[in-house]
């Protein structure tokens, strides 16, 4: 360990939560390492146009396609995992699994993180998710709540640059804002799609069964991270651009390729805050962090990564850093497999433990006119009535995106259409169709894509012990370390919120005047199949990893205390959504952030009580 | 379809008819696109070259011959190889893709290459025909600007009464 | 490269003078607007002839320029509404016929709609170079001219109007213009600057320096004061920008327009481009035929691009929003036609592909205007 490599502070991951701490940090006079274990190609132009020329030349269009594959630090991808003809399912790739249901949700290990391919949707969580085993009876609660949040919630959404209309989201949501908040800007405008779901949906009751609860439905526009018009209001909000040229990436163009890769940087990634990072942050890429090194008080000393050269060779050298405090922001699976590795902060035997996502439920049909799929974001409206109330005793609530990019999730339109089309089935042996061609091709293709309509249902997953992540010494990555185990399983209580889902589907269906298309079935493509109560039903991971490195107010029961900051080492904090007890039915990262800008605050006081010189006080003298 | 590449597309004789006039012609009876479409993607070599290294100049000169005895209508191929390569070419015109063969198909053009599908170039994709046939555009590629998407769709009802976003 | 005589369209020259009444800046600030918008289809026309997925850092280089040059027209329009005046957009004589003899040049300059190349690229340097001697009508150093010598003289020109004018009328009197119709950053930001209000005389100064410091470099150096106007990263200028793929090299930081670029190699492949008849019209493609439909589909959207233009400076700033996807569908429509052979057997023989003509008349604008904005 060589003099040079001391450091205030240590953080582990270059994503959004790592790449706040570093900058909040930064900008008051700490000296930040930030270690990350990806390559930072994407910082440049070149790479990003090489992410999307990968894109545009992959078979299929996952979240991960733009991004190179990286051997020394892999990460799990959603084309990993092979549905079993009757059912089950086969995990190829990084992960290894062996839960009763699959772990489907994927993540990205470079410069950035998982903001690279994120939706760039952030909505805040709802005051009643902070409290879901006092007043609903499942999960876990969180030592803090929403009130507490707040503030930090308004200091992400102008590190993100949040696009959305505050009064909409109070009246319609219960969202509490201070008076007079605006978005740093506008809310992106509504898909035409919105615009006809509201017509028809707006101010409409339902009930999920005839004895059931009742809500009343409303289309409410969703916040975003993403470059649209700045709200005068928000103390004139100047848009990030891109990263990599200057003076480029204005304001979203309408891409609709928000997952996997913005062509014009329009979406918020984590980028744009290094970009602005001062110069007391540095970036070490290609440094894989695989030990937290810990003195005998419990104190951690700071870190061992390997440093590599090139991500395809199984080659690297093996370097110590030291700092005051280390901040893990590695990613929920991966926070959790460094705390493994190191045998800390374990006590409570919670580390691993919790994994939850937002199980997602995809219906899909036909409306009786175009609608104008595959424009825009992915989503620039939701459903918000079933995120709360007294039915999340029953089941879990959810949220309801409408897609605006047709049936490209669940069927993989509109190739799946030309395909179909031609005649040409899924099996290569099976005879083909007769196919259409020339105009009749055309106007059909025209006349069904241009009508598809998708709603997904994004379900609150309740904590549970036996979802975690541990680890394999027998199956090692290139490097040598322990490939992640996942174990996962979804509760009754998620399963009959899935249900509640479907049903609320059917009828919400019945109202546009839409033919139902949606069909679940076992298969190469569903390893989210299951049954319950005699219905069958697949689910989707959505990104969103949370829970394994759980927050409490108990070192007894919990791995983190209400600032991040690790229970068993007092300058060790894992920051992200790890350390979320419960994830309601919000796109967590906005959460995320304002949790990360909030353990910043703590760290640089932690630091300052470090350096503060030791006053000797004269007995009887003056304070 | 011509199967000569001329050395260079810049000098050609006076009166020759424009690059690979043959492929054009029967990819607008396969796509229902016009000339100007498809020669506005740019791909006629590129696609006009895949189709002949993926199938061999024998196979596209049956396949030729066929549609020619159907009266230039795919929908009247009767062969089921030569169906299996109109529809592996109006594959390639839609989604810049060039599709897996059905086995039969494969095994009885004798084909050496594996059988796979896959993106012809990065600019095939972007190039792609089936999102105009819904007035939309390839995801990543060709966007209509903010806001666009609050429009109705061209040539729906709803477009004049559309407000703008 | 035709038979026929290059058609040389001259635009209006304002006399050879500073400015001397409020009526007589507003028609310099006028063909300000017009001789920003002259350089905007050979530039736009250099792109559209790339060859799709090549090129890449000289269609980025060209996209920067276009929309500096497009925030220079919409400061423009700030200013001159600021002064009390109207700016024309939607006319015919606003739009020049190409080939045009450039204004405020002592050389003769002749701007084309020519394709991606050196011959470009040599019309854009001349368009762009910077005139560090060129002081106003008036000014003991040029009191041999008897006309404009270059395009940086003739904005010093307006600079120097706008001082006097100040002076005399007082600041709040010659900015008396209605702040209502001056277009802000909401619609037009990090791409080279933002837009902002002009209200005083310090933001009048501010966006003429922005116009003659983006197009040809801050202090006689190679960069522009995008860093210290907008905070954003500096750049080269638009002549040292066109330079740098020219002469196939970047700038470096210390380089001088002496030293020339000594930066790192910018590729370029010249063969990669579509190249077009600099003198096509579009009554050169048959009538009836898919290329001269697209042709004057394209003229169309353009005359409908100059209307919304011109509502976005006459008082509806929101409406400068709609000129995105305006802009994006001439992109569309310009792709095709320039991958299309020309439909003249002997032309399409050399080579030859379609291109749009921007041949906008006032039936055109009168058509377009008559249309709803989407």
């Amino acid at each position: 360990m060589t003099a040079g490599d001391r450091h205030d502070v240590i953080v582990v991951g270059a994503g959004l939560a790592g790449s706040l701490v570093a900058k909040h940090l930064g900008d008051r006079g700490r000296r930040v390492l930030v270690l990350e274990a990806g390559t930072r190609t994407l910082d440049t132009w070149p790479g990003h146009l090489d992410a999307l020329n990968t894109y545009y030349a992959a078979l299929a269009k996952v979240p991960n396609a733009p991004y190179r594959p990286n051997a020394a630090a892999p990460s799990p991808d959603v084309l990993d995992l092979e549905g079993l003809p009757s059912g089950g399912y086969r995990a190829h790739g990084y992960f290894l699994q062996d839960g009763p249901l699959p772990y489907a949700s994927d993540y990205l290990r470079a410069c950035g993180g998982t903001t690279l391919h994120w939706m760039g949707l952030v909505p805040r969580m709802h005051p009643d998710d902070f409290a879901v085993r006092a007043d609903y009876g499942y999960g876990r609660d969180w030592p803090l709540g929403y009130a507490d949040l707040e503030p930090h919630y308004r200091a992400a959404e102008h590190a993100l640059g949040a696009a959305g209309d505050a009064d909409e989201q109070r009246e319609a949501i219960g969202l509490p804002f201070p008076p007079g908040y605006a978005y740093p800007m506008r809310a992106i405008p509504r898909s035409h799609l919105d615009r006809l779901l509201a017509a028809r949906l707006d101010g409409v009751p339902l009930r999920e069964t005839p004895d059931g609860p009742g809500t009343v439905l409303r289309v409410v526009t969703t916040p975003h991270a993403r470059n649209g018009t700045p709200d005068p209001r928000h103390d004139h909000y100047r848009p990030a651009g891109a990263t990599g040229l200057p003076n480029y990436g204005e304001r979203c163009v309408g891409n609709a390729s928000c997952v996997p890769i913005c062509p014009v940087q329009a979406k918020y990634d984590a980028r744009k805050t290094q970009a602005a990072w001062s110069h007391r942050v540095t970036l070490r890429a290609r440094a894989v962090v695989n030990r937290v090194l810990v003195a005998g008080d419990g104190r951690v000393l700071g870190v061992e990564y390997q440093r590599y050269d090139d991500p395809a060779a199984p080659a690297h050298t093996t370097r110590t850093a030291e700092a005051d405090v280390v901040v893990l922001a590695a990613h929920a699976v991966e926070n959790a497999r460094l705390l493994l590795l190191s045998g800390l902060a374990n006590s409570s035997d919670q580390v691993g433990r919790n994994l939850m996502d937002h199980p997602t439920l995809l219906t899909w049909g036909l409306l009786n006119r175009p609608v104008g799929p595959f424009r825009g974001p992915g989503s620039t409206s939701g459903l918000e009535c079933f995120r709360t109330g007294p039915a999340r005793r029953a089941r879990a609530p959810f949220r309801v995106e409408i897609a605006n990019w047709g049936w490209s999730w669940p069927t993989g339109a509109p190739a799946s259409d030309v395909a179909r089309l031609l005649g040409i089935g899924a099996e290569p042996g099976a005879p083909r169709g007769a196919g259409l061609f020339g105009t009749a091709l055309r106007e059909t293709l025209g006349h069904e894509v241009g009508r598809q309509l998708c709603l997904q249902f994004a379900m609150e997953q309740d904590a549970e012990s036996r979802n975690r992540v541990t680890l394999d010494p027998r199956h090692r990555d290139a490097l040598g370390n322990p490939r992640p185990v996942l174990t996962y399983d979804l509760s009754e209580h998620v399963k009959r919120g899935i249900a509640a889902a479907r049903a609320v589907s059917a009828r919400l269906f019945a109202l546009l005047g839409a033919d139902d298309r949606t069909a679940y079935a076992p298969g190469p493509a569903a390893p989210g199949w299951y049954r319950f109560e005699g219905r069958d039903y697949v689910f989707q991971g959505a990104g969103h990893a949370a829970g394994t490195h759980v927050m409490g107010d108990s070192p007894a029961t919990s791995v983190v205390d209400p600032w991040q900051r690790c229970w068993d080492h007092p300058n060790l904090y894992a920051v992200g959504c790890g350390s979320m007890p419960s994830v309601g039915t919000s796109n967590p990262s906005l959460t995320m952030a304002a949790l990360a800008l909030r353990s910043a605050e703590a760290v640089d006081r932690d630091l300052a009580e470090l350096r503060r010189p030791l006053v000797v006080r004269q007995p009887g003298g003056s304070s | 379809m011509d199967t000569q590449h001329p050395a260079t597309t810049a000098h050609e004789p006076p009166g020759a008819p424009p690059e690979c006039a043959g492929f054009v012609e029967l990819s607008v009876r396969l796509t229902g696109f016009d000339e100007f479409d498809l020669r506005g993607t740019g791909m006629v070599r590129l696609y006009h070259d895949t189709t002949l290294e993926q199938l061999g100049r024998a196979a596209v000169g049956r396949f030729l011959d066929d549609l020619a005895a159907a009266g230039g209508d795919p929908g009247a191929l009767a062969d089921e190889v030569s169906r299996d390569i109109a529809r592996a070419i109006t594959h390639l015109w839609y989604l810049g893709v060039w599709p897996s063969l059905a086995r039969a198909t494969h095994a009885a053009l004798g084909r050496g290459t594996p059988n796979t599908a896959f993106v012809v170039s990065p600019e095939a994709w972007t190039e792609g025909l089936a999102w105009r046939t819904f007035h939309g555009h390839p995801p990543g590629a060709r966007p209509p600007g903010f806001g666009t998407w609050a429009d109705p769709p061209p040539g729906t009802p709803d477009r004049a009464a559309g407000d703008v976003a | 490269m035709t038979a026929a005589a290059p058609l040389r369209a001259v635009l209006p020259e304002p006399p050879f003078r500073v400015p001397r009444d409020r009526a007589d800046l507003q028609m310099f600030l006028q063909a300000a607007l017009t001789l920003e918008h002259l350089t905007i289809p050979p530039y736009l026309t250099a792109m559209h002839t790339l060859r799709a997925g090549t090129n890449r850092p000289a269609f980025f280089v060209i996209r920067s320029v276009v929309l500096e040059e497009m925030l220079h027209m919409t400061l423009v329009a700030n200013l001159l509404n600021a002064v009390g005046g109207r700016p024309l957009v939607a006319h015919s004589r606003f739009v020049s016929a190409y080939p045009a003899r450039l204004p405020f040049s002592r050389d003769d300059v002749t701007v084309a709609l020519r394709h991606f190349g050196v011959e470009a690229l040599e019309t854009f340097l001349a368009v762009e170079r910077p005139a560090y001697v060129a002081e106003p009508p008036g000014h003991p150093s040029v009191r041999e001219d008897d006309g404009w010598t270059s395009v940086g003289q003739f904005y010093r020109t307006i600079r120097e109007g706008v001082l006097r004018l100040a002076d005399r009328l007082g600041e709040r009197e010659l900015f008396r213009g209605d702040p209502a119709r001056q277009v802000g950053p909401g619609d037009f930001y990090n791409s080279g600057g933002e837009v902002f209000p002009v209200t005083d005389l310090a933001s009048a100064l501010t966006a003429l320096r922005v116009i003659t410091e983006q197009g040809e470099g801050a202090d006689r150096t190679v960069f522009d004061s995008d860093d210290r106007l907008f905070g954003e990263a500096r750049q080269p200028a638009h002549y040292f920008r066109f330079e740098e793929i020219l002469r196939q090299r970047s700038y470096g930081p210390h380089d001088t327009p002496a030293t020339g670029p000594s930066g790192p190699a910018l590729a370029v492949t010249w063969h990669d481009v579509h190249p077009i008849d600099p003198a096509a019209r579009a009554a050169d493609y048959p009538p009836g035929g898919e290329v001269r439909r697209a042709a004057d589909r394209f003229d169309d959207v353009y005359a409908l691009l100059l209307c919304v233009l011109e509502r976005a400076f006459t008082g509806d700033p929101g409406a400068l929003r709609r000129t995105v996807p305006t802009m994006l569908e001439l992109r569309d429509l310009a792709g095709w036609l320039c991958r299309n052979p020309h439909p003249d057997p002997e032309k399409r023989a050399r080579g030859l592909f379609a291109s749009p003509t921007y041949e906008i008349t006032d039936s055109r604008l009168a058509r377009a205007r008559s249309e709803p904005a989407g």
